[in-house]
């Protein structure tokens, strides 16, 4: 992580952000194949099973508020690396791959626990294209702090 | 109020999207607690209505799961020889609901129509708002009236000493009624074996069944939904073996009777179970999403501590930080709440559209008691997160000397 603009807190800190929101998405798979038994509990239950992608993409909500934060935390490093040298395509082209690795890490994560509980692979592959497009547009921003 | 508006405009809408995070995360909070107070509230409801069935001395019946339904190879002598036993030898509550009929009203809603007898009406005890209490002792005969309680939603089209005909879909023949009462507004019945499913009387008439009209009614009324939960009274678990008998015999059909006992061993088991299990995901979820906003709030104070700092320096006390702070959160619980009415307040009103019979209610902007009572636990809740947050908020303000953070 030398070069990077990842530290071992930030890069914990996002990867407990995906892994919160890939777990959300395994619990409402894991409660769907549940024999919830009285009417009650699945009357309850499927008021959150009806809107399981939506309350998903909500709570990814939280990944960009990991991207906003650590992109405003992270401005004046970004100058100053500029300033020493780096180039800001460089800069953003680290942050990225570094933001895919981590989701990398944690998807692959996310797949053995499927694999394990015998679940569909693909269930949570929408997560991945979500974290992918708030990559992408947190990378644009990267370019906001070129100049201090 | 002027620094409380520069902190809304110039520090906290300045970041929106960590106030927009923050309201999506506290509305799923209130979301969750707001569902599980109504289901509890409702099931508890449930069990209240429930409740009268619990004494000595009364069994419910049952089908048994493994008894095949032959409509066609049940006659109606045997119903009648069935009925014929139980007039004689039990005192039984009858309840049945279900049919529906089309008749004029204002909101041109279909019309359900409940049968029931005496002992189960009595059993109940159903509120008024006007009129008098069911008579049961009527003569049936075709051209006579036949004494009825409506909901409430049929009071205006039909007040109370009005007739009403219509084509009886278990006589199978034109009838006339007479509304002898009106019900109060909103007087439900709960489903007995799914305690927190209601079917609300707005939209219904009470038609009081005797023996002589269960003898001239179809094998709708008789059978189909008239045996299968049928009550009986004032027995012992001897006598419910001989009706079970008696009803294998001459329907085909095997009953089981379960005693007060056996229904409150069948409640403990699955509701109070239930209603363990629904607590405690929300309070886990609560605790998550608790975390997660402070986590939010913490990453706020974060991108937004010069700001704080600064007017720290410029004379800002820590109280009244406290105060915008609270008054911030306030805001965004306020909304939240207005959101969950809006939605709740469509969701009444959708059954209205609907045209729903069964689950249009009146209330306060169409929202009935018990959502009234989850936007308080709702409420109740926010205060709970509001202070954890804010306090939390505070902490960390606090912990960063006022030089730092303006340095930040």
């Amino acid at each position: 992580m030398g070069r990077s603009l990842f530290r071992f807190v930030d890069a914990l800190e996002l990867c407990t952000a995906y892994i919160f929101c890939f777990f959300l998405n395994l619990l409402f798979d894991y409660v769907k194949t549940l024999d919830l038994g009285p009417y009650i509990l699945k009357a309850f239950f499927k008021n959150f099973m009806d809107y399981q992608t939506l309350i998903i993409f909500l709570f990814t909500f939280i990944v960009i508020v990991f991207h906003y934060q650590m992109l405003h935390r992270k401005k004046t490093e970004v100058y100053c690396r500029i300033l020493v040298g780096d180039t800001i395509l460089n800069i953003t082209i680290r942050y990225s791959l570094d933001c895919l690795m981590i989701l990398g890490f944690v998807y692959l994560l996310s797949i053995l626990i499927n694999v394990y509980l015998n679940f569909n692979l693909t269930s949570n592959l929408y997560l991945v294209f979500i974290f992918i497009t708030y990559i992408l547009i947190s990378a644009r921003q990267v370019r906001k702090y070129e100049n201090f | 109020m002027k620094i409380f508006k520069f902190f809304i405009t110039k520090i906290f809408l300045r970041k929106a999207i960590l106030s927009i995070s923050i309201i999506l995360l506290l509305f799923m909070a209130n979301y969750t607690t707001f569902i599980a107070t109504r289901s509890i509230l409702s099931t508890f409801q449930g069990y209240q209505e429930i409740k009268c069935m619990n004494q000595e001395g009364i069994y419910i019946a049952n089908l048994d799961p493994d008894s095949d339904v032959d409509i066609d190879a049940i006659g109606e002598n045997g119903t009648q020889i069935v009925y014929d036993y139980l007039n004689n030898n039990f005192n039984y509550a009858f309840y049945i609901d279900g049919f529906m009929v089309s008749l004029p009203n204002i909101d041109d809603m279909e019309i359900s129509l409940s049968y029931m007898n005496e002992e189960y009406y009595e059993l109940n005890q159903f509120e008024l708002s006007q009129g008098t209490d069911l008579d049961f002792d009527y003569q049936f005969d075709k051209d006579k009236e036949i004494p009825i309680l409506i909901g409430k939603g049929l009071s205006k089209t039909y007040p109370v000493g009005s007739t009403i005909k219509i084509e009886d879909p278990v006589l199978e023949q034109p009838i006339t009624l007479i509304v002898q009462g009106v019900l109060k507004q909103n007087a439900y019945h709960s489903n007995f074996y799914d305690l927190n499913l209601k079917k609300y009387y707005n939209f219904s008439i009470f038609l009081p069944v005797n023996a002589e009209f269960i003898k001239n009614a179809n094998i709708d009324l008789q059978l189909m939904n008239g045996l299968m939960d049928i009550v009986i009274l004032q027995t012992t678990k001897e006598k419910t073996v001989d009706l079970s008998e008696v009803m294998q015999d001459n329907l085909g059909l095997k009953f089981n009777f379960f005693s007060q006992e056996e229904n409150f061993d069948y409640f403990n088991e699955y509701y109070l179970y239930s209603l363990k299990i629904m607590s405690i995901t929300t309070l886990i979820l609560l605790v998550i999403i608790t975390c997660l906003s402070i986590w939010n709030a913490l990453v706020s104070i974060r991108l937004m501590l010069r700001d704080f700092t600064i007017n720290l320096l410029v004379g800002l006390s820590y109280s009244k930080l406290r105060k915008i702070f609270y008054s911030y959160f306030g805001i965004l619980f306020f909304i939240n709440l207005i959101v969950i009415f809006s939605i709740t307040a469509y969701n009444r009103y959708e059954c209205w559209l609907r045209k729903d019979a069964t689950l249009a209610t009146y209330g306060f902007f169409g929202l009935i008691g018990m959502d009234w009572f989850a936007l308080l636990v709702v409420f109740l809740s926010d205060i709970i997160i509001g202070k954890i947050i804010v306090e939390n908020m505070l902490r960390k303000i606090k912990k960063i000397p006022i030089s730092l953070g303006v340095l930040q």
